[in-house]
């Protein structure tokens, strides 16, 4: 498929099929205790789950092709063991599971994981991706766009909300000075943040449909790493509660929160 | 000689603060500092200038930087920007651009970075639960946190160089709307302000809720708030019998800490306590105490909150 | 902390995929709908109506009968993790699930005509039509063989005539399998609401079961056309078989109770400080946590491996009487425990004890009632039947 134009106007795709993917990862469940032992994260113990942003992306990836027709396609980077993720997006409905990946590959980079999923998205033909505005485990987000730049394609990250198009979706995105509603032409990355929609649950004839639904197995060409990873090690400690005794201290505790906890 | 870009935070066509704090983050990493200030003008370009410890500013001067959007950002800015470490601010676009320009060159991104130690980037992974330390293997693009480094001082005088850019925007912001104060379920947010029975009565609540929208928190009640007066709703209760809440920051005020409602929000990352009882069981379990009315305390946090987030 | 059900000997391992989708899908929404909603349903002493449509939405209402009615053709083991996961919500609403599925649409698709199978069971699947069971009667519990219900024909008609009790659902029942003696033979019937002469007034005061309807089912000359009766089943073995399949499913249930009531326990005796310390530090309330782990262990073992039995047809009743027995009477232990354990904080209803603790003392009794099931299993040891004699 090739470059689309990037003026201001909304193309549309045509007569052409939509095409909609979403990208979803496995990620260890958002309250499982993430213990460090000798160097490394020791993640045997959890329990392992869809990244939650991941579902409001399935969401909308599902709803698009209720408003607009096509097919969804469920893909997922990993080994076999992330084949549940993708048998979780079967039991709500998509059309075609697909797992990227090579054994001869171990922890990718981002460089090499994105230019493995854009490979494969741009050889299925898909016109729009929808995917989590960022994954638990790494919280880094930047498969959206990152995804997004390597096929020439627009993108919307953090979307809150959503409109389907005939020629491409309308994005609620915030700013810094309120929530732009944007217009975004088809091909692009929609990344999500949760609330505009309630993700559906399966039901059994859905998970009896995930038993049945083969996974396909992709791979691609990817460049070789350029991140090495040293060691894990566990978050600085926090310090002892402390006491403050009158309002006249509050101004410390703001301090505090600011600059040491980092939390407003 | 190693070459590293700071890409400029802006807000409203102005530089922001953050940014001299890139510029340390920068100078840690190289031993060349160059900032790219996107902009439709080359004012904050000129601000950036008086950064101390910059060789070089370079204003990227294009009419797509009038709104986000990614593409044509990425695209300007890459035309601008030499070859070498791309530092942007973890801010919610700094890491949208930060994907952008690694992707649009074939370098890795590391989001999130809270340390530089010679070569090594460190990086929070799990939402926090434990640190990733890293090392860069060639060029990359980079996010940092704020308040990661302290500021580089004024006292610089870069040359500024003008490059005007004309990438054609991707998307178009059909209307800016203004975000709804509408309030947060405590169950989804990442700050929760609750108060208990010692708030007195529930129009004393509306306190709660100026500082909630402050802070862009949500507002809870301990269930005694809830049982003792009906204009407080079961939804806002946090604990046994309510929402079991795992913010970033809980701030309880007039709660005294019963085991029922602690099991709804002891897993909160951070907790304040505000109460005027010395020996209320809240503060055991909080980071940081404060033993005062909650009429005396909560001024001076609004206050202050105030100043500091605008 | 989220809830994460106790699996000391990693049952997990052996379970499929779906039935893990399965049960995770019920865990998610009896933690999302149920847990939040359950202490107002039992103060009002109501069971949610939305509760069954969502039973029926996610496919869990008579989720092992076949694909063909609008079922699921699911494993016994995955109707068995959605009784657990019901249970831990409330017995109540693992009632409502038990009845339907093992007690109304049970015997539908085992005895019933293909077009029965057809009229009813895809709606009832679906939740659109609520079913119940009527057996017990006033004077016969554990005696049902001497049931004073009776069924006379009449040209194209039955008569039914008699009363049943402590039917679960019975008032707010669209369907009611009914089992009246025909010529001196036990068979089932299905009697539909608006059939004359039906009424079905529900049973209150009860302090146990709270969010779930009990009722009477009142039959004064209640005509109904001949092809309801189901036509493939004479004598006790009709309402005996859908019966092993609910106490199967009870087996089960009971562990949800008592993993909830243990969560509980652990949480609280991990948070509660006495003496300055929690009170989880203590001799006696670790020995109480490790007792309650050992016979949910043991319970886990015991309903998984006869689930695996009931799905490879290798199983017998006597089997399942002890699953039933086991699993009730350790999660009924296991609740007054954990009562103990949170001390007076355990009468409240901000924890789930005090409720677990009540139902199960009908779990206890319903299905079979406890001593009944020794009966049976010493019957089978012994080859001597222990229920009548001649005095």
């Amino acid at each position: 498929m090739g470059f689309q134009s990037k003026g201001c106007t909304l193309r549309g795709t045509g007569d052409k099929m939509t095409e909609i993917a979403v990208l979803v990862k496995r990620v260890p469940d958002t309250n499982a205790q993430i213990l460090v032992s000798g160097d490394r994260v020791d993640l045997s113990a959890v329990k392992w789950v869809m990244s939650p942003y991941d579902e409001f992306a399935l969401e909308a990836a599902m709803l698009h092709k209720e408003a607009k027709g096509g097919n969804v396609t469920a893909i997922t980077l990993g080994n076999a063991d992330c084949d549940k993720v993708l048998k979780d997006a079967k039991a709500v409905g998509v059309d075609r599971i697909i797992r990227v990946w090579d054994d001869s590959w171990s922890e990718l980079d981002s460089n090499q994981a994105q230019s493995a999923l854009a490979n494969v998205i741009r050889d299925l033909g898909i016109n729009i991706v929808y995917c989590g505005k960022s994954a638990a485990d790494t919280g880094a987000g930047s498969t959206g766009p990152g995804v997004a730049e390597r096929l020439g394609w627009a993108s919307a990250s953090n979307i809150i909300g959503l409109e389907f198009e005939d020629t491409g979706v309308e994005a609620m995105v915030p700013a810094a000075t309120g929530n732009a509603r944007t217009g975004v032409s088809l091909p692009a990355v929609i990344s999500c943040d949760k609330g505009f929609c309630k993700p559906r649950k399966p039901n059994v004839k859905g998970i009896m449909m995930a038993k049945r639904a083969q996974v396909e197995v992709m791979s691609s060409d990817i460049p070789s790493s350029s991140v090495n990873i040293i060691s894990h090690s566990p978050p600085p400690k926090k310090a002892p509660g402390q006491t403050f005794e009158g309002a006249s201290e509050v101004p410390r505790v703001v301090a505090a929160l600011r600059n040491d906890a980092n939390v407003i | 000689m190693s070459e590293t870009i700071v890409i400029a935070e802006t807000r409203d066509g102005e530089l922001h603060p953050v940014t001299a704090e890139l510029v340390s983050a920068a100078n840690n990493l190289g031993d060349s500092t160059t900032i790219v200030v996107p902009s439709t003008n080359d004012a904050a370009a000129n601000s950036a200038s008086s950064i101390a410890g910059v060789s070089k500013v370079i204003a990227c001067v294009g009419d797509c930087f009038a709104a986000y959007d990614a593409a044509s950002w990425a695209e300007a800015i890459d035309s601008c920007a030499p070859s070498g470490v791309i530092v942007c601010a973890a801010s919610q676009n700094g890491k949208d651009l930060a994907s952008r320009l690694a992707a649009r060159r074939s370098i890795s991104v590391v989001q999130d970075v809270v340390g530089i130690d010679g070569g090594t980037l460190t990086q929070p992974i799990y939402s926090g639960k434990a640190m990733q330390n890293l090392s860069l293997n060639g060029d990359a693009a980079i996010s940092v946190r704020a308040n990661t480094f302290a500021a580089a001082g004024d006292g610089g005088s870069a040359e500024v160089s003008v490059m005007n850019q004309s990438a054609d925007v991707a998307t178009a912001v059909r209307e800016m709307i203004a975000k709804a104060s509408e309030r947060l379920d405590v169950a989804e947010a990442d700050i929760i302000i609750s108060g208990g029975r010692g708030m007195q009565d529930p129009a004393n609540f509306a306190n709660l809720e100026r500082l909630a929208d402050t802070l862009g928190a949500a507002v809870g009640a301990s269930r005694a708030a809830v049982d003792t007066w009906e204009e407080i709703p079961h939804s806002m209760q946090v604990g046994q019998t309510g929402k079991t809440v795992n913010p970033s920051l809980y701030i309880a005020v007039g709660i005294s800490g019963a085991i029922q409602h602690l099991a709804g929000m002891r897993t909160s990352k951070y907790i304040v306590a505000i109460n005027k009882d010395p020996e209320a069981p809240i503060f055991k379990h909080a980071d940081y105490g404060i033993v005062s009315t909650w009429e005396d305390a909560l001024p001076v946090l609004e206050a202050e909150l105030k100043a500091l987030l605008g | 902390m989220a809830y994460e059900g106790l699996d000391f000997y990693d049952i997990e391992s052996q379970l499929s995929e779906e039935e893990v989708m399965v049960r995770d899908m019920v865990r998610d929404w009896v933690d999302e709908e149920v847990i939040p909603n359950i202490e107002e349903a039992c103060r009002d002493g109501r069971f949610p109506e939305e509760w069954g449509k969502a039973l029926g939405e996610m496919g869990v209402l008579g989720m092992t009968i076949d694909e063909k009615y609008g079922c699921a053709g699911m494993s016994y083991v995955a109707y068995g993790l959605v009784c657990q996961e019901l249970e831990r919500g409330d017995s109540g609403l693992r009632s409502f699930a038990s009845v339907q599925g093992s007690l109304a649409m049970f015997p539908i698709s085992a005895f019933g005509s293909e077009e029965q199978k057809m009229h009813y069971l895809p709606q009832m699947a679906s939740g659109e039509w609520i079913g119940c069971f009527g057996l017990t009667e006033p004077d016969y519990g554990s005696n049902p063989g001497d049931m004073i219900t009776r069924a006379v024909e009449d040209g194209d008609e039955y008569v039914l005539n008699g009363a049943k009790m402590w039917i679960t659902n019975g008032t707010v029942a669209d369907v009611a399998i009914v089992w009246a003696k025909l010529d001196g033979v036990i068979r089932g019937f299905i009697v539909e609401k608006d059939d004359v002469g039906f009424s079905a007034p529900e049973m209150t005061g009860k302090h146990s079961l709270k969010a779930s309807v009990t009722s009477e089912l009142v039959f004064q000359d209640c005509r109904i056309p001949k092809d309801r009766i189901l036509p493939n089943v004479k004598g006790l073995k009709g309402p005996f078989s859908c019966l092993n399949n609910a106490r199967y499913g009870i087996s089960w249930g009971a562990i949800g109770s008592a993993q909830a009531c243990f969560h509980s326990a652990k949480e609280y005796a991990l948070s509660r400080i006495q003496f300055e310390h929690p009170i989880a530090s203590y001799q006696l309330v670790q020995n109480k946590l490790a007792w309650m782990l050992r016979e949910i262990t043991k319970g886990q073992l015991l309903a998984l491996h006869l689930g695996r039995k009931k799905d490879d047809g290798s199983w017998f009743p006597e089997q399942i009487s002890l699953a039933k027995m086991n699993n009730v009477d350790m999660a009924l232990e296991i609740a007054r425990m954990a009562r103990d354990i949170h001390g007076a904080n355990g009468i409240l209803d901000e924890y789930p004890i005090m409720r677990h603790m009540a139902n199960l003392e009908s779990v206890k009794t319903y299905e079979g009632t406890h001593d009944i099931h020794n009966l049976i299993i010493g019957r089978w040891i012994t080859g001597i039947q222990a229920f009548t004699r001649t005095v």
